[in-house]
């Protein structure tokens, strides 16, 4: 049993890393979150009624000291223009989501997003804890007694899809009072899809035919999470015309399937756009030299296009932003 | 020299049959582990590829990829299993192998450490830190186990402890460092996919040059197994051979664990099978060991193939674990006669006569020191309440600090009861067994609760709690019928249970694994429960374990008193018939169901059981109703200090309280263990 123990220790380790894998990286656009607390004169004050997995939430007023328990739900309060005044692991939020969507130093860290710490929660006396139903459900009631917690379930069964992204994201808006901000922040995004199609029809990249990953060595060898249509960033570069080749025969729930270096046999012709760690360079260091990858011909015809280290994968509109100007910028180069 | 085995054994059929078995075993295996793999490659390509490689992407596929996946089985398991022989021989012990001695989990434990303290040398040399580990552990075992005066069963036992706490300390490393050891080394369940060749060539000259070096020094090995008098006035070399034994086999699974990490049972297994056509001699007896071990492990390889899902693959130890345990259980049922009743088991005192203390005021002291940390923990956590503000807190029903009371107390009487309720269960299972080394963990109940909760969580994600516990009392059941059934016939004979307890556990932590594997589930607070945590536990788990306790604890005193007035020991009370099995029975059952009980509200805690008792007999005695109680305050006290601990020290994040109690509980256990190894010898 032990010896289980160990295995499940690791992957556990693992999955804390991993289960939030995914981000990235630009560097403009500042000073997104700078404007917390002072309100703009767009915001309601009035009582403000919430959907989420378990319900409606009414409000009195829209909530101004939130509390976010994963790192989507984090980059949508700071899309918003809000700091939360907690969040799940801060120091690992920084290594995968971009710096577009900085944390203020002000932001108290409340632990892990598998185990947030109720105690420091509760000190914080937050207003709104946006909870995330895969690592807190069995917390819900004790965090409600906290404070009024709205529960969200991106991986209910198709995955966290482009729209199921917005959708929280407009929730999580009314909740905070800042539905025209939303508003503005989606259609700024649909602005910036069709600035990078025109940059991608300018280089002549469009309908380019990609397969998009994010790699990392598990168990010491290369494992590659290979993304499906059902997620958020395909979802994203669906939206500037590209073609995800990447096409398994069953529906994944998480947005992507995990594989090791044999299934690229199977996207060999198509252009190969990756995520790794700078620690864990897998197809710089391990990979190099087996005859398996270099014979992919997306690898022999120098087909292969990495993306930031902190391109987050799992995020919201401005992941998705992040996305787009990482992959523009990698094709056309 | 050359006299000592006498003969030159002959090449029979049942020698053939072994060795043919095994090579045709070997290269079927061979085959279909390099035709298995994500992508489909058919046999004829295969074939081509290995009779005349192509630089196609299908050639290259088989030989970069699957063929050294293959290869390091094959080098692994044979190298695993030849560690096992030789350690079988040296130490005369059926149960002996390097995982049952501790020496993998030593090696793969100070790989870790390494990967934190020395991340340079480590990842020039790791084989030095594998080495180094898994030779500590092995001593730490024999010693621990009594040294020479060592039985089977206690050499085992202790190999197993030192594992257990060995792995304890790595997950603990992998808490505190998780930044450090996450990129790194994550094979600490044991795989051999492989990224290139240089695994493979890592290790072969290793492999190769040991094996041969122990096929050379056969006849020293042979001279191992003759009787100890025979033996003994050989003197010197009979010492010389065991040392080198001991080293070669350490030698050989710390280079196998610093490729592939920690697998199980290869090494019991293999030199058993190959026993079984009566090949005795080492000199045939080790190539055939290496074969056989081989066509295991990619067999295993195979398997693990096969329950492979889109999101993650089944570690092959998790498939050997499977495959192995029942041989363990077998060898137990079969080999384990002449070793039966050896060793420990013939008095619950491992302290011998220690200092006895009034029980009156040990009870009002033991008392007062659990309700006074009970209402301490309330004041520690990731924020400290002045004790000004306390008392007012614990009485007010809002503001700051309240809330914080309102969110310990309950998860401070989870700790307390379990803690209570694990202490209980071990007194009642050590009374049953007549085994003061026996505990709901040893005996394979706590996995088989931990087992059916976990697939209540992740089968039927959408379960009522409610079921939880009752799917943990299934499991712990489950386990226990099959442990006790199967050792009923020995009549319950201590070493059995413990052994058979080994065998369930290490099943039922491999169908923790494939569960964990085919449910796919990410982040699931199933993980973080089966370490044995106290976080966020409610009323609700409150009434759980208070519902147990009501109930089973009056059962448990009045078994207590009944064991008073029982004779102790099997041959005295034999007159008095079934009544001493029967009672036997029921207070393992009533210890086997608290066992479960806490298993649902705080995960798989070990060790509590065990450490608890003790520390009261070596205060108190022997006096069972006297011993139960003052076994459950202390239970209690360790659960709450583990608790208030895991919340306080690194908050805002939280220890699993089960990986604390190990760390805190395990030394003090390792040096019962050998205090009475100490005292018997003398």
């Amino acid at each position: 049993m032990k010896k289980g123990l160990n295995g499940l220790l690791i992957m556990l380790a693992f999955v804390l890393v991993l289960a939030g894998c995914g981000k990235s990286t630009t560097t403009t656009d500042t000073s997104q979150g700078s404007d917390s607390g002072s309100a703009p004169a767009e915001e309601t004050a009035g009582p403000v009624t919430v959907k989420h997995k378990r319900g409606e939430l009414k409000l009195d007023k829209p909530a101004e000291r939130v509390v976010t328990l994963e790192w989507t739900y984090t980059e949508d309060v700071v899309a918003l223009g809000v700091q939360p005044v907690g969040n799940a692991d801060n120091a690992n939020y920084k290594v995968w989501v971009t710096s577009e969507a900085a944390l203020d130093d002000s932001v108290t860290d409340i632990g892990t997003r598998s185990e947030p710490n109720l105690e420091a929660i509760a000190a914080l006396k937050p207003d709104l804890i946006i909870a995330n139903a895969d690592n807190n459900t069995a917390v819900y009631d004790q965090l409600n007694a906290i404070a009024p917690t709205i529960e969200y379930d991106p991986y209910d069964g198709d995955g966290y899809d482009y729209d199921k992204m917005t959708e929280i994201f407009n929730n999580i808006a009314t909740a905070l009072g800042k539905e025209d901000k939303a508003k503005e922040v989606l259609s700024n995004l649909d602005q910036h899809y069709v600035e990078a199609k025109e940059k991608l029809a300018a280089a002549g990249k469009e309908n380019f035919n990609f397969a998009l990953t994010q790699a990392f060595t598990y168990q010491n060898a290369v494992s590659l999470r290979m993304f499906t249509d059902n997620s958020v960033v395909i979802g994203t570069l669906d939206k500037i015309g590209l073609v995800n080749d990447w096409q398994p025969d069953k529906v994944e729930n998480y947005g992507f399937s995990t594989v090791g270096i044999e299934s690229l046999t199977d996207v060999k012709d198509s252009n190969f756009i990756y995520i790794t760690q700078p620690d864990d360079d897998v197809f710089g260091t391990a990979m190099k030299d087996n005859s398996v990858w270099n014979g992919l011909n997306f690898v022999k015809e120098k087909r292969t296009y990495q993306l930031d280290s902190t391109t987050w994968t799992f995020g919201g509109p401005i992941s998705s932003k992040v996305l787009v100007d990482g992959v523009v910028e990698a094709i056309t180069k | 020299m050359s006299s000592v085995q006498g003969s030159k054994p002959a090449m029979n059929w049942r020698t053939i049959s072994i060795y043919g078995g095994g090579l045709t075993a070997l290269i079927v295996l061979f085959f279909v582990s390099l035709c298995y793999g994500e992508a489909s490659i058919p046999l004829h390509v295969v074939w081509d590829a290995l009779t005349g490689r192509q630089d196609s992407l299908e050639h290259n596929m088989v030989w970069d990829l699957r063929m050294p996946r293959t290869v390091i089985g094959i080098l692994a398991g044979g190298a695993l299993a030849v560690a096992g022989a030789l350690l079988q021989t040296i130490t005369r012990n059926p149960l002996a192998a390097s995982d049952t001695l501790g020496i993998n989990a030593g090696a793969y434990f100070v790989v870790v450490l390494g990967a934190i303290a020395f991340p340079g040398l480590l990842s020039q040399s790791p084989f030095i830190f594998a080495a180094l580990g898994g030779l500590l552990a092995a001593f730490a075992a024999y010693f621990m186990g009594g040294g020479r005066t060592s039985s089977p069963v206690r050499l085992a036992l202790s190999g197993m402890i030192v594992s257990m706490v060995l792995g304890s300390f790595t997950s603990a490393l992998h808490i505190f460092f998780s930044m450090e050891t996450q990129g790194l080394f994550l094979w600490g369940s044991g795989t051999l996919v492989q990224n290139d060749w240089s695994g493979v060539f890592y290790a072969l000259p290793w492999v190769v040059g040991i094996t041969l070096l122990a096929l050379i020094l056969s006849r020293q090995w042979d001279m191992l197994e003759l009787d100890e008098s025979t033996a003994s006035s050989l003197g010197q070399k009979v010492t010389l051979a065991r040392a080198v034994g001991l080293i070669l086999a350490v030698l050989l699974a710390a280079v196998i664990v610093s490729v592939i990490g920690p697998i199980g049972f290869v090494g019991l297994v293999a030199p058993h099978l190959v026993r079984l056509s009566g090949v005795r001699s080492n000199r045939l007896l080790l190539p055939g060991v290496f074969i056989w071990g081989a066509a295991l492990l990619v067999g295993a390889d195979v398997l693990a193939k096969m329950v492979h899902n889109s999101s993650m693959e089944l570690p092959t130890g998790a498939v050997m674990a499977i495959i192995g345990a029942p041989w363990l259980i077998w060898l137990v049922l079969t080999r384990m006669k002449a070793a039966n009743g050896s060793g420990m088991s013939t008095s619950m005192s491992t302290g011998g006569a220690a200092r006895r203390f009034a029980f009156g005021p040990m009870a009002v002291l033991f008392s007062v020191i659990t309700v006074v940390l009970i209402l301490l923990s309330t004041m520690f956590g990731g924020m400290r309440i002045p004790l000004a503000d306390w008392l007012p807190s614990l009485f007010q029903s809002d503001g700051l600090f309240s809330a914080l009371i309102q969110l310990r107390i309950p998860r401070t009487l989870v700790a307390a009861g379990a803690g209570a309720a694990l202490a209980i269960s071990g007194v009642l299972i050590q009374m049953a067994v007549r085994n003061p080394l026996a505990d709901a963990s040893i005996v394979g109940v706590s996995s088989g609760a931990g087992l059916g909760a976990m697939m209540v969580i992740i089968l039927w994600p959408g379960l009522p709690i409610y079921l939880l516990p009752i799917a943990a009392i299934i499991g712990a059941a489950i386990a226990a019928v099959v442990v006790f059934s199967l050792a009923w016939k020995k009549g319950l004979n201590p070493s059995a249970v413990v052994l058979l307890g080994i065998a369930m556990s290490a099943i039922a932590g491999a169908g923790i694994q494939i569960l964990i594997v085919r449910g796919a589930v990410y982040g699931s607070s199933g993980y973080i429960w089966l370490t044995g945590s106290t976080y966020a536990r409610t009323w609700e788990q409150v009434r759980v374990i208070g519902l147990f306790l009501v109930i089973l604890v009056p059962v448990a005193w009045w078994l207590a008193r009944r064991f008073e007035l029982l004779v102790f020991d099997d041959n005295s009370a034999s007159g008095l018939g079934l009544g001493v099995r029967r009672t036997r029975l029921l207070a393992m059952t009533v210890g086997v169901l608290l066992a479960a009980g806490a298993v649902a509200c705080v995960g798989t805690v070990g060790f509590i059981g065990l450490i608890a008792p003790h520390m009261v007999r070596l205060l108190t005695g022997n006096k069972l109703r006297r011993s139960m109680f003052l076994s459950a305050l202390a239970g209690a006290v360790m659960l709450v200090l583990a608790d208030t601990i895991g919340r306080t020290v690194m908050a805002p994040t939280e220890i699993p309280s089960g990986i604390l109690i190990a760390i805190i509980g395990t030394p003090y256990f390792l040096y019962l263990m050998y205090r009475s190894n100490w005292r018997k010898s003398v």
